[in-house]
C-alpha cells in the first residue's frame, strides 16, 4: 500500500495521466480508503484549473524600446563584417 | 493575429510586424532564458536571439508554428551561454528545496500518513475562486517568486500547454526533473489558495 507522502509525490504525474497502469491502480487503491489524500488530489486539480488562467504579466515589455536595441546591435554587427 | 499572415509580413521586413511578435513573446522568452542561464544573463540572450530572429526569418519554414520557432532558438542561445559562461549549474542550486511546502518531511508521520488532516476548502468552485480579485493577485504574485526553473516549466506546461518532452528540451531538463519542478510549482501555487481559504487573505 501507498503512503500519504508517496500519493501526494506522484499527485501530478496522477492528474497528467503520467503514471504506468499498475501504479494508477495503487494509486485508487489508496485514493479509496483515504480521504485526506482525495482531498489533496482535489485541491491540486482545482489549483490547476484556477492557475491555468492566470494572467502573467511581469512588465509589459518595452517592444519599442527593444526593437530600437535590436537596430542599433544589427547595424554595429554589420559595420564590423 | 493571423500566423501565416505575420510571418508574411516579418519576411518582408515590416517593423511593426516584429514590434508586435517583440511584445507578443519577450516575457515567455525571458522566462526560459533566465531558467537556463540565470537573470544576469538573460536579457542579452533574448537580445541576441531576437537579432537571430531578424536575420533568419527568411529562412523560417513554417513546419513548427511561429512560438514554437522563436522559444528554439531562445532556447539554443541560452544553452550556448551556458557552455561559453562553463558554469553548469545544477538543478539543486537553481532550484533549492522548499522548506514548508506539503511534501516537508515534517508535515508526515513516521510511516508516511498525514501529520495533521488536509484542510478542508469552503470553496472548491474553480470559476468561483477565478472570481476572487484578490486571489488572482497573491497567485500572480506567487508565481513570479519561483525560482527561475521552476516557474519557466510551470508557464510552458500549465500556461501555456506545451508537452514534457518540449519541455524538456527547451529548458534543458532530464524528463524526470521536470516533472519535479512543475509538481513543486503547482503545490506552492496550491498553498496560495489553501491559505486564503482558510483566512480569505495572502
Amino acid at each position: 500500500m501507498l503512503s500519504c507522502k508517496q500519493v501526494a509525490t506522484l499527485a501530478s504525474q496522477y492528474l497528467d495521466h503520467d503514471v504506468s497502469t499498475p501504479l494508477k491502480w495503487r494509486i485508487r487503491m489508496h485514493l479509496m480508503m483515504c480521504a485526506n489524500c482525495r482531498r489533496f488530489i482535489r485541491h491540486l486539480q482545482i489549483t490547476q484549473t484556477v492557475t491555468k488562467n492566470i494572467k502573467v504579466d511581469e512588465q509589459t515589455p518595452d517592444s519599442e524600446k527593444i526593437w530600437q536595441e535590436l537596430q542599433q546591435k544589427i547595424r554595429q554587427e554589420s559595420k564590423q563584417d | 493575429m493571423d500566423e501565416s499572415l505575420l510571418v508574411t509580413q516579418l519576411i518582408a521586413g515590416d517593423d511593426k510586424a516584429f514590434r508586435y511578435v517583440i511584445g507578443q513573446y519577450q516575457t515567455l522568452m525571458l522566462s526560459i532564458a533566465r531558467a537556463i542561464v540565470g537573470d544576469v544573463f538573460a536579457d542579452e540572450v533574448v537580445q541576441e536571439s531576437w537579432v537571430s530572429v531578424y536575420k533568419n526569418i527568411a529562412g523560417f519554414e513554417r513546419r513548427a508554428s511561429l512560438k514554437t520557432w522563436l522559444l528554439t532558438i531562445v532556447s539554443n542561445k541560452a544553452k550556448a551561454r551556458l557552455r561559453k559562461e562553463s558554469r553548469m549549474v545544477s538543478l539543486e542550486q537553481l532550484d533549492g528545496e522548499t522548506p514548508g511546502s506539503y511534501l516537508d518531511s515534517a508535515n508526515f508521520k513516521r510511516d508516511g500518513h498525514w501529520q495533521n488532516p488536509v484542510s478542508h476548502w469552503n470553496n472548491e468552485s474553480p470559476e468561483a475562486l477565478l472570481e476572487e480579485k484578490q486571489l488572482q493577485a497573491c497567485i500572480a504574485k506567487t508565481l513570479l517568486l519561483l525560482p527561475p526553473t521552476q516557474k519557466a516549466a510551470f508557464i510552458l506546461r500549465d500556461i501555456e500547454q506545451h508537452s514534457f518532452d518540449e519541455i524538456c528540451s527547451l529548458l534543458d531538463v532530464s524528463a524526470a526533473n521536470v516533472r519535479v519542478l512543475v509538481h513543486r510549482a503547482r503545490l506552492t501555487l496550491m498553498q496560495v489558495i489553501d491559505r486564503y481559504q482558510e483566512t480569505g487573505s495572502c
